[in-house]
């Protein structure tokens, strides 16, 4: 668990420098999908209200280590995991630490926007409902408070009671943002957010992340070099499950350390 | 067709095209071939269900003229080739149809005279009149029938004449009735200028030993204060009905040819002017001068059925339209309740416990004197003035309408309306009773005790396996279920009805406790799991837990048996059935409901399990995954994301499960004992259309009305089924439009 300490000494591909605080601490995560080895030794800090952004080629374990910061990978059967990852001083593997508790604290975007087969307010009040609050004026507050948040407010407020699965795909998005701030998490993890959404979709897509980024960590992957560089403080690069860098975005697009790195943004790469 | 078309993508888009064309082909055939062959089946039950509801037809096949004096009564054969009419000058004459030539004669009496009154007594084949000198002949015909080269020949014969004086004085009857069995034992009632109705019974011995024949003459008679106009004998020679000029109709019982005790009843002020039994002789047609036409029974007026005759009312059932003048005549159909009535300027065919007039016209015959009906129902004959009309009866379901098959019928020998199906009794003259009403009912019991078995176990299965099951052990879920629904029903008829039955009879206060202790159980066992520290709980491999469950259970239902004893003390009083009986007032039969539900449940579990699954699973990961990543548990997950995403899955789960159930027949079959009763009590058996199809068309002729009502029965179930599905599939369209942008 403390596998940094061991390390002989600071390598400055992998560990930049941050002054901020640490608020996600990933300590030689290793992972297996059954036999297969997902995720290698990675260790890396996350700073707090920092976008932070994970790229690499496809297959090399962003969205893995990404699921792994809230354990939605315990769904899976046959994922065995070493190392730790350290969420405010607490390892989230701890088995006393309640599960729920943890995911409510680091919500999740993914990829393809999941809107639940319900109304758009149900949508947002699902996660504060599952917290327990029933007043439906908290609700309303809440409701509203979030979607104002995810920049959602004024296109839907007339039609709160509209299935979500009416809706376009970019305001399925923001939708889905808007539920996971509903609940105050403290992270919020995004697994490839605009990979669906055309141009103007994604512009407000970043656009939001910048404005959320003054009261929650972001953690984004994504497979698109200039989102990257748009819309991110802290670039991670991997590559067949290893951390190949760590370090502040400008750094990595502009001088990258590793030839691997350098072949990856410049679009050299297989 | 898209599939074979990307399966080989090197192929040359000619042979693309031919192939894509040929599956197409193929397909929208095989398609078509079910939906013709569906409404082929179709087709084939509607031809034979539509004849039973079809109108009757009446027409006049031929008129002869008659010669000598107009009779008064008329007697036919089965092929109505020939009529037998009884004058008033005393001659039978048999007179053959086809060319209305005279073929035999005979005189009942040796000396000329003159009779007054002539009938034919009720499902006899005689001919009876009374004479101006008060007595009663009563002559039994039979038309023998044998066959020369191919040829019928109907050779009629009538017998020696039985003579009975009744009026000692020699004065003319007022009315009278007889009725001769097959021995020549005779009786005859009248209503004598004396003010009495007096009973003249002789009975004829048949000694085996010795081959003499002995005859004895019994003679009662009995005051009335009733001017008694019309008087009817039923077959027994037990019981004698009257009509009055004052329009009352008096009953009496006759034990042995001793008259008994009168009992009367008012059926309005018009006088009787016809009386007759119908087959049975339960039912009395009156017909009126004011043309009124009703239908009497004695009817019990006691709770219990087996009250002693004594206790029953002659009882007016039902009304039939009244005719425009005075009824003239009356008479019954030979094989069923149904009668023709004859007025002076109409007549009408009537079936009494259908209540239907089935047809209505202008008498063919006006100012008619005799009416007989031929002894297959097919034909019927009027005589007078000289002509002798003969005709035909197209006439084959009188007994069903929509009423007697869905409707409450008043049969004779209940006492109130009910839905009664019994196709087959023990006598000839048993009218069977087709109400489909108890069957329907039967089905949707069977299916609703099924389904509350099978719904629960089989979603809530579904949902534990498809959502908190480890994933190891699933593999081996589907395939016993699989297992499960290949058992052949009739296996599980034959255990439920064999088995299981005799097992549940003494085991139903375990059931009962188990019902109870089951849940508490595995709840009590749920919360002391989730109270062990997470690190004990660690020790054993993911996905054990259930087996924990398991043994929890097998104990509960262990002690749940072996607290039957101590239980059925203290909760019934020792005996459960009696229990049941006296405090609850129900029966409790063998085969039941319950049996059933869970024979058939355990059928239909695997079925709705499969589909439900399948929803179950293919509510998309993502969506799952949305929900815990808000920190929502598997259980609120399920419940508030799964669930609903998945309900148009499982309503056609439980609709398919439905239909099955309905369909079912093996099973009901042989576990419910197929008795056709409507009651909810889960201890009671019952009978459904399926099986009732199974049980009975072997036994029903080909073109009967039993026969035509068990296919009106197959398009019931074809209906019922029909519904269901189309209510399912539409509901599952607009639930899966809710959800189809997933
Ligand atoms: N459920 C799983 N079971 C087994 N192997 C898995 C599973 N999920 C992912 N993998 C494997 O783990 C590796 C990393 O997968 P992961 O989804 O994290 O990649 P990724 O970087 O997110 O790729 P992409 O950019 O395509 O989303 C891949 O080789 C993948 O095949
Ligand atoms: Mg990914």
């Amino acid at each position: 668990m403390t596998a940094d300490t061991l390390q002989p000494q600071r390598d400055p591909a992998l560990e930049p420098e941050i002054k901020d605080p640490i608020i996600l601490r990933v300590e030689a995560l290793s992972l297996w999908y059954g036999e297969k080895k997902a995720l290698k030794e990675i260790s890396l800090k996350i700073p707090e209200k920092q976008i932070t952004a994970f790229i690499g080629p496809s297959g090399c374990g962003k969205s893995t280590l990404l699921r792994c910061i809230n354990r939605l990978n315990d769904l899976i059967d046959g994922v065995r995991v070493e190392g730790d990852i350290v969420f405010n001083g607490a390892s989230i593997f701890d088995p006393r630490i309640e599960i729920n508790a943890l995911r409510k604290r680091i919500g999740m975007v993914f990829q393809k926007s999941n809107p639940f087969p319900k109304s758009i307010y149900e949508n947002v009040a699902y996660g504060p409902r599952i917290q327990g609050i029933k007043r439906k004026r908290d609700l309303d507050e809440i409701v509203e408070k979030s979607l104002k948040g995810a920049a959602l407010w004024d296109e839907v407020k007339d039609r709160l009671d509209e299935s979500a699965l009416g809706m376009s795909g970019g305001q399925q998005q923001r939708l889905c943002i808007a539920r996971a701030i509903a609940v105050e998490p403290e992270v919020i993890l995004f697994d490839e957010p605009c990979s669906a959404l055309d141009p103007i979709a994604t512009a407000r897509i970043e656009e939001l992340m910048q404005d959320l980024k003054s009261q929650y960590t972001q953690v984004i992957v994504t497979h698109n070099m200039q989102q990257a560089s748009r819309v991110s403080d802290l670039t991670a690069f991997l590559y067949l499950g290893e951390l190949i860098e760590y370090g502040p975005t400008e750094r990595i697009f502009i001088n990258p350390m590793k030839k691997q790195t350098e072949d990856y943004i410049t679009g050299r790469f297989g | 067709m898209s599939a074979e078309a990307t399966a080989r993508p090197h192929t040359t888009p000619w042979r693309r095209l031919a192939a894509d064309r040929i599956a197409r082909w193929v397909v929208s055939a095989g398609g078509l071939a079910i939906i013709v062959s569906i409404l082929g089946i179709l087709v084939f039950i509607l031809v034979e269900v539509a004849p039973l509801l079809t109108a009757a037809r009446v027409t006049v096949d031929r008129k002869i003229p008659l010669a000598g004096a107009a009779p008064g009564a008329l007697l036919s054969d089965e092929h109505r080739t020939h009529v037998a009419a009884l004058g008033a000058e005393g001659r039978v004459r048999v007179i053959r149809l086809s060319d209305g030539q005279t073929v035999a004669t005979r005189d009942l009496l040796a000396e000329p005279a003159e009779l007054v009154d002539l009938q034919v007594p009720p499902e006899s084949s005689a001919l009876a009149a009374s004479t101006r000198d008060g007595r009663v002949v009563i002559a039994p015909v039979t038309f023998q029938i044998t066959f020369d080269a191919q040829n019928r020949v109907v050779s009629p014969e009538i017998s020696e004449p039985v003579v009975l004086e009744v009026d000692p004085l020699g004065r003319p009857l007022q009315s009278f009735a007889a009725q001769i069995d097959e021995e020549g034992s005779a009786t005859t009632a009248a209503a004598l200028a004396d003010g009495t109705i007096t009973v003249v019974r002789r009975s004829v011995t048949h000694n085996e030993m010795t081959g003499e024949t002995g005859e004895e003459t019994v003679r009662t008679s009995a005051p009335v204060s009733y001017r008694v106009t019309h008087l009817a004998l039923d077959a027994d020679q037990k019981n004698l009905y009257g009509g009055t000029a004052g329009g009352e109709i008096l009953w009496w019982h006759l034990e042995e040819g001793q008259i008994g005790p009168v009992q009367a009843a008012s059926a309005g002020t018009a006088p009787i002017t016809a009386l007759a039994l119908l087959i049975g002789g339960r039912s009395l047609v009156v017909g009126q001068g004011n043309g009124t036409l009703s239908v009497w029974m004695p009817v019990s007026k006691a709770e219990d059925a087996d009250a002693a005759s004594g206790d029953e009312r002659l009882t007016r059932i039902r009304d039939f339209p009244p005719q425009s003048g005075a009824i003239r005549l009356i008479s019954p159909s030979p094989r069923r309740k149904g009668f023709l009535a004859l007025s002076d300027r109409e007549l009408g065919l009537y079936h009494s416990t259908s209540h239907r007039t089935l047809w209505t016209g202008p008498s063919p015959l006006p100012g008619a004197r005799a009416l007989g009906t031929s002894p297959k129902d097919d034909g019927a004959f009027l005589a007078g003035h000289g002509t002798l009309a003969s005709l035909a009866l197209r006439n084959p379901h009188p007994e069903t309408t929509w009423r007697t098959l869905f409707g409450k019928v008043w049969y004779e020998g209940y006492d109130h309306a009910d839905h009664v199906w019994q196709s087959t009794g023990g006598s000839d003259d048993f009218e069977p009773k087709l109400s489909l009403t108890p069957l329907l009912f039967g089905t949707l019991k069977g299916t609703l005790y099924s389904l509350i078995l099978a719904i629960p176990l089989g979603v809530f299965g579904a949902m534990y396996v498809s959502q908190f099951m480890h994933p190891g052990y699933k593999r081996y879920v589907k395939p016993l279920v699989e297992i499960m629904a290949s058992l052949p029903s009739v296996v599980l008829g034959f255990l439920a009805g064999l088995w299981l039955a005799p097992r549940i009879e003494h085991a139903v206060p375990s059931l009962l406790l188990a019902l109870f202790v089951l849940p508490v159980l595995v709840l009590l066992t749920g919360a002391a799991w989730n109270r062990l520290p997470r690190t004990f709980r660690g020790r054993f491999p993911a996905g054990t837990e259930a087996f924990l469950f398991v043994v929890v259970l097998a104990l509960g239902i262990w002690l749940c048996f072996s607290l039957r004893q101590p239980f059925e003390h203290l909760a019934f009083a020792g005996d459960f059935r009696s229990w049941l009986l006296h405090a609850v007032g129900l029966s409790y039969d063998q085969r039941n409901a319950l049996v059933v539900g869970l024979a058939m449940g355990f059928a239909v579990i695997p079925i709705i399990f499969a589909i439900a699954e399948d929803a179950f699973t293919n509510v998309p990961q993502n969506l799952v995954a949305g929900s815990l990543a808000l920190g929502a548990d598997r259980w609120q997950t399920v419940t508030r994301v799964v669930l609903p995403t998945a309900s148009p899955g499982i309503f056609s789960a439980v609709m398919v499960g439905f239909g099955r159930a309905v369909g079912e027949t093996m099973i009901v079959l042989m576990a419910t004992g197929n008795t056709p009763i409507m009651d909810w009590n889960p201890f009671n058996g019952f009978r459904t259309l399926s099986a009732n199809i199974a049980v009975e068309i072997p036994e029903a002729p080909h073109g009967d009305t039993l026969y035509r009502t068990l296919f009106l029965a197959a398009l019931l179930l074809f209906v019922l089924t029909f519904l269901v599905n189309t209510v399912a599939e539409l509901v599952r369209q607009r639930l899966r439009e809710r959800y189809s942008q997933l």
